[in-house]
């Protein structure tokens, strides 16, 4: 037995908090401890054991058949292809994947089509904002969370960021922050709030409108208790030095109405007159912004993209996987972990598909060819982004057989040499 | 290819080497500008053609976060300007399509730079925590040599050690923040005034009004990174946005910076939006250039607005409020922990809006009325006052006359009473006068001393234009330009696009400052010191200044 290995300040990506003061402790090559990790960042770097395996058409093959084979399926496809970005790879490996896009005149899809399309769309029509976590630490004096409690999904949001953390300008933490819950029938806010509300699900959007209304000196009269009370926040609101409004743009099991994230930005926004305000958007797990960020420098457009016709057009109206499911694409290539959700993977496996991230081996639904990879940040160096879109370095603490990252250069490279006049 | 090329017989413009319109050759070898070539070596024929360094942009946003959430505020710019990969010579495969608009994709800048004869460009403002996205950005930004200026003007360990009258402390972390991040310059926008709309203050609107949350005054900052940047020996001195941007009677304000300087180098950026007399709307631009003139210690790019679509981004965040209430257009505010803002606003500068009018009719000024055009840089700090595609057009009013007066009779007059361009400036820039602005002028400022001049050992980055009575026609589309040796652009067409080379520098520093920075990142970074500084950054660091 070889003794245990220490590896610090490792950045933990199960939810989008992008912790980055993981203590990590390796013994012959497996994860034992991971520390503080909560149990989201538990159940991210589990014990880092993954497979490592080549396959075409399920039997076991060397990588360069794989990549033969990959890349002679996608140049015949080009035009028709699907690349699905899930969320576990590293920037450097988004960025192979939407050059592989591109030069496929494929289109690009990723997760954030289904969990985030209606916050970024919002943000296009009116703007938005925001502010960098540690914003919400050092400034954040009045903190209201809007139908979500952080604790379940984003457990160290309020241990590192929002809450009981001393700022620059909170000097007593949690002592020295009012904090406010609103619950939306169900979907409950911060439990340990200094005040809460409860709103109907109907009166949600209404609140959201002349919560803004009030704050734009146009308060209402003779409203509802729930309305009456919503509005009545506003004066906690203004009084704060710097408002935070917390909500979590991840899809839960509850229904909830898609106007609200609209609602937040434009009452966020109005908070900046009287005082100063920013609406902190919870993320998931793995780079989900930073596939964003790498299609936005690339493409323009945050997701949904399609290069069918030589140059990026914005495909927002349609998922991807709905185009799919319509016939539009003869090949598919997932970058990432093939731990799609049941949709993704019974729509996946009817066309040809090429999977390449953590897990491939192992994909739900059937695969042409499938390359194992490390998994960013545990077998990966390279850059991951926040939920607040800050860019972290990634220091992974397992050394894998092959990196996504180099995988898919490969299969670029297989790719040029295959398209017509291409010179290499 | 080959690494030699010889560029025949064009009309040399190398103002840095004292070359004014002389037919001469060219020579490249290895990237390099050489004295001569062996005969046989292969040619360029630019007989009839005017030759000269490749463009140098002192000042853009091209490639940072703030870019990039300008980007995707934007789809609508965007599909109407698509932009797919250009037919390169090793293959189609190699190049990149994207999409333009004012805040174009990474390739597409690079290859619309590359376009329009400017082979190395400066982001002018990036937030040091978001280091590593511009470097991601700059790799994805082809044909052009980049880095950018990192913003530390409102940021907090530098404002505690200002408050602390550490000045020593000060500069050992400029230093440690230049080399940490992979940054060529210490720029400043609004000082103070960031922190103020952040901590609840709103802005500073003097010089010497005080941050309340620390106790300190735009001066103090000014002076503290003026000198920073100084006793390191960066290659480019202090870069400046004042306070007030963009608000009547801030040409107070602008002046009161640069004499605060007191003969300390300096570089104030776009001051067409400081320069404006008040309280109501009025042209100072003649008081800021003639300061400028009569300070040789001084520098400044103009900033100039262009009539048309542009969108505002800066870390400026309380002006970008103010625009948002103003306009009514929509609104884009992040602020960045511990270090500074970012605010976004598309806007359009219309020729029948007064204000617009003025701020044109301004940054005319200035440039006509400079007296030291190695001191005064073409910009329009981009895309803020407009698309670096309209540095032609602006190119053309500078060098005819009559082509500036037309427009001038087309432009709301209504605050242009007074102002120096309404009387009559006669002055046409010369072409030689115009390579000193665009390349010459910002390379020496820039401390960059393989650039902007066609001297011996000089990187070999050249631009070849087709004479054209059309002066914006000839700059807007360049016969051949050449990056490092490599033609990139053949015909007008742009036929190679090689990876640029990263320009930065890493100052040495008092290691003491270290256990102090790294107790205050445990305290209040939501990052790790040891996660912080940027790895990998590509290529050697620039040189100090002797």
């Amino acid at each position: 037995m070889s003794p245990d290995q220490q590896v610090e300040h490792v950045t933990c990506l199960g939810c989008g908090c992008g912790c980055d003061d993981i203590s990590i402790t390796v013994r012959d090559g497996r994860i034992v401890d991971a520390t503080p990790a909560c149990p989201v960042g538990q159940a991210w770097f589990g014990d880092g054991s993954a497979p490592w395996e080549v396959r075409l058409a399920g039997k076991p093959v060397g990588l360069e058949d794989a990549l033969t084979e990959a890349a002679t399926l996608l140049t015949k496809s080009r035009g028709r292809v699907l690349v699905y970005l899930a969320p576990d790879i590293t920037s450097q490996a988004q960025r192979a994947a939407v050059t592989l896009a591109d030069i496929l005149g494929a289109a690009v899809d990723s997760s954030t089509s289904d969990a985030a399309a209606g916050g970024l769309l919002a943000a296009q029509r009116r703007g938005r904002a925001t502010a960098t976590l540690g914003e919400i630490r050092n400034r954040g004096d009045v903190l209201l969370f809007w139908g979500v409690d952080p604790n379940r999904r984003y457990p160290r949001f309020l241990s590192r960021y929002a809450l009981d953390p001393a700022g620059t300008q909170i000097p007593n933490g949690r002592a020295g922050r009012f904090v406010i819950a609103v619950n939306i029938g169900a979907d409950k806010g911060l439990a340990e709030a200094d005040l809460t509300i409860t709103l109907e699900p109907s009166e949600e959007v209404a609140a959201l409108s002349l919560m803004r209304a009030a704050v734009l000196d146009h308060p209402a009269r003779d409203q509802s208790p729930g309305l009456t009370g919503a509005i009545g926040l506003i004066g906690r609101l203004t009084d704060a030095r710097y408002a935070v409004l917390v909500h979590d743009a991840e899809p839960t099991d509850l229904p909830r109405n898609p106007l609200r994230v609209e609602g937040l930005i434009a009452l966020t926004q109005a908070l900046n007159g009287p005082t100063r305000a920013a609406l902190s958007s919870l993320r998931g797990g793995g780079n989900l912004a930073g596939a964003e960020s790498v299609l936005t420098w690339q493409t323009g457009y945050p997701f949904s993209v399609d290069y069918s016709r030589g140059y990026p057009r914005y495909a927002a109206g349609e998922r991807g996987l709905d185009r799919l499911a319509r016939g539009a694409f003869t090949a598919a290539l997932v970058v990432g972990s093939s731990k799609l959700d049941r949709e993704a993977a019974a729509t996946l496996g009817d066309i040809p598909t090429i999977v390449i991230g953590p897990g491939a081996s192992q994909a739900p639904f059937t695969t042409r060819v499938a390359i194992d990879t490390g998994t960013a940040g545990i077998h990966e160096a390279g850059t991951a982004y926040r939920m607040d879109e800050v860019p972290l370095s990634l220091r992974p603490p397992l050394t894998g057989q092959r990196t996504a990252v180099e995988t898919l250069h490969q299969l670029i490279q297989a790719v040029r040499t295959r398209l017509p006049g291409e010179k290499t | 290819m080959s690494t030699r090329l010889r560029i025949l017989g064009g009309t040399v413009h190398d103002p840095a080497n004292g070359v004014d319109g002389e037919v001469r050759d060219i020579c490249i070898e290895d990237g390099h500008i050489v004295a001569d070539l062996p005969g046989g070596a292969p040619t360029l024929d630019a007989r009839g053609m005017i030759v000269m360094a490749g463009g140098v942009d002192i000042h853009s946003h091209l490639a940072s976060s703030s870019c990039n959430h300008a980007r995707r505020l934007l789809p609508e710019e965007r599909s109407a300007d698509p932009a797919p990969a250009p037919a390169l010579l090793d293959g189609a495969a190699s190049s990149r399509s994207g999409t333009g608009g004012t805040v174009p994709t990474t390739f597409t800048s690079g290859y619309r730079y590359a376009g329009l004869g400017y082979t190395t460009v400066f982001d002018a403002a990036v937030a040091p925590v978001m280091a590593r996205h511009s470097h991601a950005e700059l790799e994805d930004t082809p044909c052009v040599d980049g880095g950018f200026f990192a913003l530390m003007g409102n940021d907090e360990y530098l404002l505690r050690q200002v408050a602390a009258g550490e000045k020593e402390r000060a500069r050992d972390y400029a230093a440690w923040l230049l080399g940490a991040t992979g940054a060529y310059a210490i720029k400043i926008v609004n000082p103070g005034g960031v922190e103020a709309w952040k901590s609840g203050q709103r802005n500073l609107s003097g010089i010497d009004d005080v941050l309340t949350a620390h106790g300190v005054t735009p001066r103090a900052i000014l002076e503290t990174l003026a000198d920073s940047a100084n006793q390191l020996q960066l290659p480019h001195p202090v870069h400046i946005h004042c306070n007030n941007l963009g608000l009547p009677g801030n040409v107070a304000v602008t002046l009161a910076s640069m004499q605060a300087m007191a003969g300390r180098r300096a570089h104030f950026t776009h001051v067409q939006f400081h320069s404006y007399g008040g309280p109501g709307w009025s042209s100072g631009a003649a008081q800021v250039i003639e300061y400028v003139n009569s300070h040789p210690e001084l520098s400044v790019d103009v900033g100039q607005v262009m009539f048309g679509p542009a969108t505002t981004i800066t870390a400026d965040g309380p002006v970008e409020y103010l625009l948002h209430k103003s306009s009514g257009r929509k609104w884009v505010n992040i602020d960045i922990e511990l270090e500074t803002g970012c605010g976004i606003v598309p806007f359009q500068y219309k020729d029948k809006a007064a204000v617009s009018a003025l701020q044109w009719a301004i940054g005319l000024e200035l440039f006509l009325l400079s007296r030291d055009p190695w001191r005064v840089v073409l910009s329009t700090d981009h895309p803020n006052g407009g698309s670096f595609l309209s540095y032609p057009a602006l190119i053309q009013l500078l060098m005819d006359r009559s082509v500036r007066e037309e427009r001038l009779k087309q432009v709301n007059p209504k605050l242009l009473a007074g102002s120096a361009l309404a009387d009559g400036l006669t002055r046409e820039y010369t072409l030689n006068e115009v390579a000193i602005i665009t390349r010459a002028g910002p390379a020496r400022l820039l401390g960059l001393r393989q650039k902007g001049h066609l001297g011996t050992g000089a990187d070999a980055d050249v631009t070849v234009y087709a004479r054209n009575a059309d002066i914006a026609q000839m700059f807007a589309t360049p016969r051949y330009v050449i990056k490092g040796g490599t033609l990139v652009v053949e015909e007008g067409q742009l036929r190679r696009a090689p990876t640029g080379r990263r320009l930065h520098v890493r100052p040495g520093y008092d290691d003491a400052l270290l256990p102090d920075l790294k107790r205050y990142f445990d305290a209040h970074s939501t990052i790790a010191f040891e996660n912080y500084p940027v790895q990998g950054i590509p290529d050697d660091p620039l040189p100090l200044r002797p």
